[in-house]
Formats: structure tokens, C-alpha cells, sequence
């Protein structure tokens, strides 16, 4: 288990691990304090809180156990080393907007009163023409906001239509 | 024998009907398209399509989802052939070679080899489908919950070790997958656990909203990280497979067909490690390893065939032991359970015909990627051209509607979104998600095992570590474990002599 380089800065890894083994802890304490059911005739071995105890315990010893490699790794390379992951990433707002517009549409857009097709238009249609537009401002595409702007509603409409009736009138299922 | 042929018969008859060709049609093609889009993967598309097919008769819904599963796993190869990006994992090592021929002007013949490759590979799978499954399930009748509660941890252990590039990270997905698994009622008393005070967790996390997160939205985020580059598409010569490349490469299709096999029984290991173990055994045997790498049809066809032999292989173990033996097996075994199909030991007994039903839908799945690799090209090139702002947002509405339809509720389009937010981080700390989804597949049958056993043996350990295939499982567990470890490595590693 050891030779670089590292994907990930050893860093990283030792923060991970330590939320591992304060994880496993709990999970461990949770365990031992779960009703152990002595009154329906369980013993140790049957207990509810054993089998989670255990695997508790083994992801605290990994996350231990992977502390201990990004120490040594650590030592050997210092503390931010990683390789280069070979990807171009978008810039963090860009990327926080697409999360929060997930978010929004599966937390508030759906089964909250207003109707499933409409959030899901809106919800498509808001999606394309900000990412397009993204995009045509880094070169990454071409076009005019006008002409993504019909993109964006052909899309969330026709989204909004195929979903609605192949998931409601074809395979019978309910929608939020 | 005969008695397996004439199921095998009864089976390929049964699907033969209008509506069932018009799903293998469909499903086939949806398959291809999943996996020639780089991003989504095969486990995604059949976590997807199992929320489309829940109110289909079972036969149906596994029929997709198996075509699903096939055509997605060849689809792969269109995208690494085209645009030197896998459409899946399990295409990676096609793109070495796929793409070095396709830009010597050669990518029909590139796609060509890909589809001969995918269909033979899935047709020897599918041959040892049918042969091993009722052998292997008369064997697993001899498993008790001693040897079910090792094998359970052999495919967590293996598919952590097998699916990253770091087999400590493998181990700790698995881990959190089996914790995953523990949330809600245990079996036994029915006791909440973790559930704090939920209803909804009380049932634990539903496995296919659990799946279509960690795969589906978790996929989503990475794609919405990564910047989308203009897609620039080599041209292309005949794509229909030459008779003289598979003559002249038998020996590789049928090595590469045996390790995608073997490497889809051993559970959790998968096609994309199939795919690699394939082409590594191709440029070992080859006379001319120097081309691997710089467009070798060898090197193409191995990937090709071990991958996609692997799907047959990785069915083998759900139906004999109820252990997947790769990540989109392990949503097909879900859905299966959905169905109504119980997979496992009895499964020779209680649905003798099951296994050649799958066979056969096996079959078909292979007449629908030979169908699409010959005439889809241009149309699977325009799909490829479809930016991925308008992608995205339709795949993830698919997430939301098909966690939401399993079982009406909202709480599984929250269990979706956390898993999504977890496989997201943990794919972008360098954590493999395959064991995370074997690990809450097998979960519960590795509990099973270790209180039913404890509670056979009165509490002893012994018999864990004491009876033959039990000692064998554990056994090699450990070296598997040990073996990662440079120390231990160190003792086997023979030193050089110093010098007289």
C-alpha cells in the first residue's frame, strides 16, 4: 500500500479518516448502549447492537489504519502532494448553481404543492439556458441567448410532456 | 442436458412475442445509448429503467433490465472508439486501442470488432450461464450461514480490493455500505436501529433509490464539476464485423471469454475489471505486445469480449448464492427481489425454469447489440452531440421520478439526494462506490449469517473458522487482505543474490 504518486493529498485523506474513526466510535458506543433484549431471552450473540458494533469497530480500525498511511505519506512527500487528476473542473460558483438548482427541484419543486409538470419545465428549461449560456461565454459552445433561450423552453416542455404521460400512461406510475 | 435445452427452447419461445421483442427493440437501444454517453454508467441505467418497469409482469421487467444491462455494457465501446472517452468503466481499455485505430482512419472497422467481440463474449458468458448455474446451485445448497456469512464478506472484501486503484479505500466503501444496510428494524427482534425516531428510516434505506443516487446524481455532480469539452467525432469506415478479425483472434475471444466469466462469478467484481484482466492476458500472449496501446485489433477485442462476457458471469452467482457478482448485477438482484423472484440456493428448486428464462433474455439481449451495432453509428453519434446542459437535467428528473415511483414517497427522493451527495464526495476523495452498493446489498445477509450461526453453534466461534468451505472462504479473505500490504508482499518477493 505504499508508492506514489497519490490521487488525493494526504490531507485529505487524514481528515476522511479521522471522520472514520469518529464515526465507528459513535457507531460502536450506539451499539453497546442499544436494548440488548434480555427480556425477550436474546444473549450477547443476539443481541440487536452486535453486528453494527463490530462493523463499527472495523470502520473505525480502517479509518485508524488509513490515518496512520497519510501520516506516512505524509512524511514522505508533505502534507498537500497529490498527482494531477488529469480533469478540467468548472469554476466553483458555476458548479454550486447546478447543485442548488438539483436541490431546489428535488427539495421544493416536487410533491409540494405546485404541479409536477410545471416544476419540472421550469426546472429543465432554468437548467439549459444557464449552462449553455456558461458555456458560450468560456467558447465552450456557440449560439445566441435568444436561440438558447428556445432550447431551454423546447426542452423543459418536452421533458415535462414525455416524462408525464410515458411514466403516468404507459408504465402506471405515480408521480410526486 | 436435454432437459436444459428444451427450458432453454421454451424460454427463447416464450419472449418471442410482439410485445416482448418491442421491449427488447427498446430497451436494448435505451441500454446502448446509456452507455455510450459518457457519465452515465451501466449500473445507472438499470437502477433507472428498474423504477420504469415496477408494475411490469416480472418477466417483462427482468427482460429490460437485462437488455438494459447488455446493451449498455457494448455501448461503452462507441464513445471510447469515437471520442477516446469511455461511455462506461468497463470501456476504458477499449479506448487504448478503439481510439488509436479510429484515428488511423480505421473506426468502423474499430466498432466492427467491438460489436464481434461484445456479442461472442456475451454468447460464451451466456453458454456458462446455463452450464454452471444449476451445478453451482446444487453446491450452494451445501452453505449454511457460516459459509453465506463468509461469502458474503469475500464479495465485500474482493470488490473493495478489485474496483479502485486503492484497495484500503475499497475496504472502508464496503464497510460504510454494510453500516448502510444496518439502519432501520433489525430482523430478529425488530428493534429500531439508527433510525432516530423516523418512521420512514424505520424500513431502512430503500436499495434502488440508495443505487440511483450513489450512481445516478452522484454521476450528475461529477458531470457537473468536469467541463464539458467541444465533442469532436473521427470519421468512419465500414462498421460491419469481419468473419477474418474473429478467425484470427479466436484464441483471444475465447481466453477473454473465460476471464470475463470468471471474473463476473467472483462477486463484486465487475466488467471493468473483466475488460483489464482480459487485455492484460492478451498482450502477455501476444507475439506482438509492442502494438497494445497503439491500435491492436488483439488488444480491442479482448477488452471487448471480457467485458462483456462478464454480464452473463456476474448473474451466475445472483442466481446460485443471491450475491451479485457485479454492481449493476447487484440492482438487477434488487429487482429481481421487487419481482417477486427470490435468487439464491433454492432457486433450481423453487423456479427451475428461471435460470433459462434469464438465458434466454441473455439471447436476446445479444441479437439487440448486434442489431444496434450494425445501423445505430449515426444516430448514436448525434445522441453523443447532444450538449450535456441538456443532458443532465432530463437524467436527473429520471432520478427524482424513478426513486419517488418504487414506493410513493418522498422520503426516497431524500435518500436519493444524500446518497448522491455521499457518492459524489467519496468518488472525489478517490473512494471506489461499487463496494458501498455490495456492501448494502450484502449487509444483511452477512448479519444473517453471523446470528444465525452464533445462535447454531451456541455462541461459538469455531465453526466459522472450523468447516471446510468456511475455512476456505476465510482463508483466503485474509491472504487477499495481507497480500495489499507491502510488508507481507515483502516476505514473498525473492531477493536479489549478492553479488560473489
Amino acid at each position: 500500500m505504499s508508492g506514489g504518486p497519490y490521487p488525493v493529498a494526504p490531507r485529505s485523506d487524514l481528515n476522511t479518516a479521522l471522520v472514520w474513526v469518529a464515526l465507528g466510535a459513535a457507531i460502536v458506543v450506539a451499539s453497546w448502549r442499544m436494548e440488548r433484549m434480555t427480556a425477550q431471552g436474546a444473549d450477547l450473540y443476539t443481541a440487536p447492537g452486535l453486528w453494527p458494533g463490530v462493523v463499527g469497530l472495523a470502520l473505525a480500525l480502517l479509518g485508524g489504519l488509513l490515518a496512520w498511511r497519510s501520516l506516512v505519506r505524509a512524511r514522505e512527500a508533505g502534507w498537500d502532494a497529490a498527482a494531477p487528476r488529469g480533469e478540467t473542473l468548472v469554476p466553483t460558483p458555476r458548479f454550486a448553481l447546478a447543485a442548488g438548482l438539483f436541490l431546489v427541484y428535488a427539495l421544493l419543486g416536487v410533491g409540494r404543492g405546485l404541479p409536477f409538470w410545471l416544476s419540472t419545465a421550469l426546472f429543465v428549461a432554468a437548467f439549459v439556458f444557464l449552462f449553455r449560456r456558461a458555456n458560450r461565454k468560456v467558447g465552450d459552445a456557440t449560439g445566441s441567448d435568444r436561440g438558447d433561450a428556445v432550447l431551454a423552453v423546447v426542452c423543459g416542455v418536452a421533458t415535462a410532456a414525455v416524462v408525464t404521460l410515458v411514466f403516468e400512461q404507459l408504465f402506471f406510475v405515480r408521480l410526486p | 442436458m436435454f432437459d436444459g435445452l428444451v427450458a432453454f427452447g421454451h424460454s427463447l419461445a416464450s419472449f418471442a412475442t410482439p410485445m416482448s421483442l418491442g421491449l427488447i427493440l427498446a430497451s436494448s437501444l435505451v441500454g446502448v445509448i446509456i452507455g455510450a454517453l459518457p457519465g452515465l454508467t451501466a449500473t445507472m441505467g438499470v437502477a433507472l429503467m428498474t423504477t420504469l418497469t415496477i408494475k411490469m409482469p416480472s418477466a417483462q421487467a427482468l427482460l429490460v433490465l437485462i437488455c438494459t444491462y447488455v446493451g449498455a455494457i457494448y455501448g461503452g465501446s462507441r464513445s471510447a472508439i469515437l471520442l477516446n472517452i469511455p461511455g462506461t468503466p468497463a470501456s476504458a481499455a477499449a479506448c487504448l486501442d478503439g481510439h488509436a485505430l479510429a484515428k488511423q482512419g480505421l473506426a468502423g472497422r474499430a466498432m466492427g470488432i467491438a460489436t464481434s467481440g461484445s456479442v461472442l463474449g456475451t454468447l460464451t458468458g451466456m453458454f456458462f450461464l446455463a452450464l454452471f448455474t444449476p451445478v453451482l446451485g446444487d453446491l450452494a445448497l451445501k452453505f449454511g450461514a457460516y459459509e453465506f456469512f463468509w461469502l458474503a464478506l469475500f464479495g465485500v472484501v474482493i470488490a473493495g480490493t478489485l474496483t479502485g486503484g486503492d484497495p484500503l479505500k475499497g475496504w472502508i466503501a464496503g464497510v460504510i455500505g454494510i453500516l448502510c444496510a444496518s439502519v432501520g428494524q433489525e430482523a430478529v427482534y425488530a428493534h429500531d436501529r439508527f433510525t432516530f425516531g423516523s418512521r420512514d428510516l424505520a424500513g431502512g434505506f430503500n436499495l434502488v433509490p440508495a443505487l440511483v443516487g450513489a450512481f445516478g446524481f452522484a454521476e450528475l455532480l461529477m458531470a457537473a464539476r468536469e467541463r464539458a469539452l467541444p465533442v469532436k467525432v473521427n470519421p468512419f469506415d465500414s462498421v460491419i464485423p469481419r468473419l477474418a478479425d474473429v478467425a484470427r483472434y479466436w484464441k483471444t475471444i475465447v481466453r477473454s471469454g473465460l476471464i470475463g466469466t470468471f471474473m463476473g462469478i467472483l462477486p463484486g467484481v465487475g466488467e471493468d475489471v473483466a475488460a483489464w484482466s482480459s487485455y492484460a492476458a492478451a498482450k502477455r500472449a501476444s507475439k506482438e505486445p509492442e502494438k497494445f496501446g497503439k491500435g491492436s485489433i488483439d488488444g480491442l477485442m479482448a477488452a471487448e469480449t471480457g467485458d462483456n462476457a462478464c454480464v452473463p458471469g456476474a448473474i451466475i452467482p445472483v442466481l446460485t448464492l443471491g450475491i451479485p457478482g457485479s454492481a449493476p448485477a447487484a440492482v438487477l438482484m434488487a429487482a429481481m427481489l421487487i419481482h417477486g423472484v427470490r435468487p439464491g440456493p433454492m432457486i433450481m428448486t423453487e423456479a427451475p425454469t428461471f435460470v433459462y428464462d434469464v438465458v434466454a433474455m441473455m439471447m436476446y439481449a445479444t441479437l439487440g447489440i448486434l442489431l444496434y451495432g450494425l445501423t445505430l453509428t449515426n444516430v448514436l453519434i448525434k445522441v453523443l452531440m447532444v450538449p450535456k446542459p441538456v443532458i443532465v437535467p432530463i437524467i436527473f428528473v429520471l432520478c427524482v421520478v424513478g426513486s419517488f415511483a418504487i414506493a410513493s414517497r418522498l422520503f426516497d427522493v431524500w435518500v436519493m439526494l444524500g446518497f448522491g451527495v455521499v457518492g459524489y464526495t467519496l468518488r472525489r476523495l478517490d473512494y471506489p462506490v461499487a463496494p458501498l452498493v455490495l456492501g448494502m446489498v450484502l449487509g444483511d445477509l452477512m448479519e444473517k449469517g453471523l446470528r444465525r450461526g452464533l445462535v447454531l453453534s451456541d455462541g461459538s466461534l469455531g465453526p466459522f473458522f472450523t468447516r471446510p468451505i468456511s475455512a476456505v472462504l476465510w482463508i483466503t479473505i485474509v491472504v487477499v487482505v495481507l497480500l495489499k500490504f507491502d510488508v507481507v508482499r515483502g516476505l514473498f518477493r525473492r531477493r536479489p543474490r549478492p553479488a560473489a
